[in-house]
């Protein structure tokens, strides 16, 4: 019984690569249409916003389901908010001054929550994931805006969906051994 | 010497439901069901020899129209905790004790 009590708290990390593939996929578009000169008739990155909507759902239903409170819940949630704000005030701030430097301060940001959730979880995937972020972000003040864009879908690829992927195969794998 | 054993935590159920409790803020009694494999039953009167010893707190409430039964582990069950395994590494390690 007690051993079955030690049981570690398994992580899904739905979430994550759900955000890695979009970020991923409206960067190579955002990269693509500089690239190869064409217009996809709309803002691809508003799919950021509308993938918001879901993903509030999902939180409130997950957080009416949990049967349990963690110490880091409170805390996980506050970084991740103020993130969510500061990536909404840079989205505004880009809109409205069209700046193309923004992508170096859009990769720091990434790098924020992503560095701290590895760090509370202690999931070296995702502590890496964030110093690769804040590595590309230095690297893109020193390339053109269309490249920028590629590290971003690095971005995408190294701080959420591999990790979130990890998350994933390692929850099913507990699963199925809980079961 | 062999340090005592809290007679209070030195039983698998209610050690069980202290050392889940230590580990998160709070929890459901489903939770602690699920997790401890025990009947409600038992639980139930194993969480009210904690609370009696001041180790845990019991929050009822509904949710969603359904009653709900909150546990949260206090100061003075952390305490007793801590003190239950240090108590338990003399066992351990006999020579230290000396």
């Amino acid at each position: 019984m007690i051993g079955k009590v030690k049981q570690d708290y398994i992580k899904k990390g739905i979430a994550s690569p759900v955000w890695g593939v979009l970020v991923i996929l409206c960067s190579l578009v955002t990269w693509a249409r500089v690239q190869y000169n064409f217009n996809n008739g709309f803002d691809i990155w508003l799919l950021i916003f509308f993938a918001v909507i879901p993903q509030i759902y999902f939180s409130v239903k997950e957080k009416n389901q949990k049967k349990f409170v963690a110490h880091d819940d409170s805390t996980i949630t506050f970084v991740w908010t103020a993130f969510g704000i500061c990536i909404f005030i840079a989205t505004f701030y880009n809109s409205k001054y069209g700046n193309n430097v923004m992508s170096t301060i859009f990769m720091m940001l990434y790098g924020i929550p992503t560095f701290i959730t590895g760090g509370i979880f202690k999931f070296k995937p995702m502590i890496f994931g964030g110093l690769i972020c804040w590595v590309f972000s230095i690297i893109s003040i020193y390339t053109p805006a269309p490249i920028d864009m590629l590290l971003m879908a690095s971005c995408g690829l190294f701080a959420w969906l591999i990790p979130g992927i990890i998350l994933w195969t390692n929850y099913q794998k507990q699963k199925k051994a809980h079961v | 010497m062999f340090k005592l054993l809290d007679p209070i935590l030195h039983s698998q159920l209610r050690l069980a439901v202290i050392s889940l409790l230590i580990s998160v803020k709070e929890a459901d009694f489903t939770f602690l069901k699920e997790k401890t494999n025990a009947t409600a039953g038992n639980l139930s009167v194993q969480i009210n020899k904690l609370k009696e010893a001041g180790y845990v707190e019991v929050i009822k409430q509904f949710r969603n129209n359904y009653p709900q039964t909150i546990c949260k582990i206090t100061k003075t069950g952390v305490d007793a905790f801590e003190i239950y395994v240090k108590a338990l590494q003399t066992y351990m390690n006999p020579n230290s004790a000396v």
